[in-house]
């Protein structure tokens, strides 16, 4: 039997899988014809934005997928928005009974925050300081908190997932 | 060219995924911060979750992705319901001009539906195949949560997990 340990895997997370509790959004077209998003209105608010990564998980330490970086594209539109900030958030989830447990794997981040948030086209880089593998008994979200001014627009392209692939 | 075979694969299936009948479903955080949840108003009602198992699947026989079992975390809060039912439906594509063709397979659940499904509390319900299968490139899978909920119970669904085994 063969195997395979391929370290350029990458997963594309569209727009219609995130989580947005908070404003109004939209799944309009994207500003460049053949592309789609999830817009948020103007409004001044503060809201979350949830990314499920999408990639495999396996119950044998050191194998399935280690995750690496999440990439992140974005626009935003009209005005900059007054913050713009990323968190890695791991869920372990909880046995029956049980709350599940977060926590917060560090990372870098590109561009800083302070350039993150003017009107423009982004591509945020998020790059895990320590690199896991995720087990079978984890998921892991990229929380995006957008601090809109009153005239702001945001546009979610989509997100991509870096990982190795062992299987 | 070997080739893999890996029994201890999983899927994590986000609740942004999922697709909610009868009731008022939104997107809400989940009660333990930095969880995200697919929320159930309360509703003296029976609501239906579809969670679609996204995995892939093959043209050959016996390759791709050969389904054994689905985690499902949830939360029922406020009261207990008055029971969660799983079942699992195969789906066969229609070709065009032709309906879907929908099938029951076979499953048992780790939680009985009225007694120990159904409390107010967290969850984690295993839905397992009785006969494991092969998924072809022209089926799909939904998993269909039953929730009979009393005036006052609120559901959170926070993902789902597929274990399967990869052969490719």
């Amino acid at each position: 039997m063969g195997y395979t340990h391929d370290t350029a895997m990458s997963q594309f997370i569209p727009p219609s899988l995130f989580h947005r509790p908070t404003g109004t959004w939209t799944t309009p077209a994207g500003q460049v014809a053949g592309t789609i998003v999830e817009h948020v209105a103007a409004a001044d608010q503060t809201g979350l934005v949830n990314i499920p990564i999408l990639i495999p998980s396996n119950s044998v330490a050191l194998k399935g997928a280690y995750l690496k970086s999440i990439e992140i594209d974005y626009e935003i539109l009209v005005a900059a928005c007054d913050a713009f900030t990323f968190v890695i958030n791991k869920v372990t989830r909880g046995a029956d009974g049980a709350v599940a447990v977060v926590s917060a794997p560090a990372f870098t981040q590109t561009p800083s925050a302070a350039n993150a948030l003017g009107v423009d086209q982004h591509k945020a880089i998020l790059t895990i300081t320590t690199p896991f593998w995720i087990a079978n008994t984890e998921y892991v979200l990229v929380e995006v908190t957008v601090n809109q001014a009153a005239t702001t627009q945001v546009d979610f392209l989509g997100a991509v997932a870096n990982f190795t692939l062992r299987v | 060219m070997g080739y893999v075979h890996d029994p201890h694969m999983s899927q994590y299936i986000p609740p942004t995924a999922m697709f909610g009948a009868t009731g008022t479903y939104t997107q809400a955080a989940g009660a333990v911060t930095g969880t995200i949840a697919f929320h159930r108003a309360a509703a003296a009602s029976t609501g239906v979750i579809n969670i679609p198992i996204i995995l892939p699947s093959n043209s050959v026989a016996l390759k791709g992705v050969k389904l054994t079992s689905i985690e499902v975390d949830y939360e029922l809060l406020l009261a207990g319901a008055t029971s969660i039912t799983m079942s699992l439906n195969k789906v066969t594509r229609g070709a065009d001009t032709a309906v879907a063709v929908v099938s029951a397979v076979t499953v048992t659940q780790s939680l009985v539906a009225n007694s120990g499904a159904e409390t107010n509390d967290q969850h984690k319900i295993t839905v397992t195949l009785t006969t494991p299968e092969w998924i072809d490139n022209d089926v799909y899978y939904l998993l269909v949560m039953t929730a009979v909920c009393g005036a006052t119970v609120t559901v959170d669904i926070l993902g789902a997990v597929a274990n399967y085994t990869l052969r490719v």
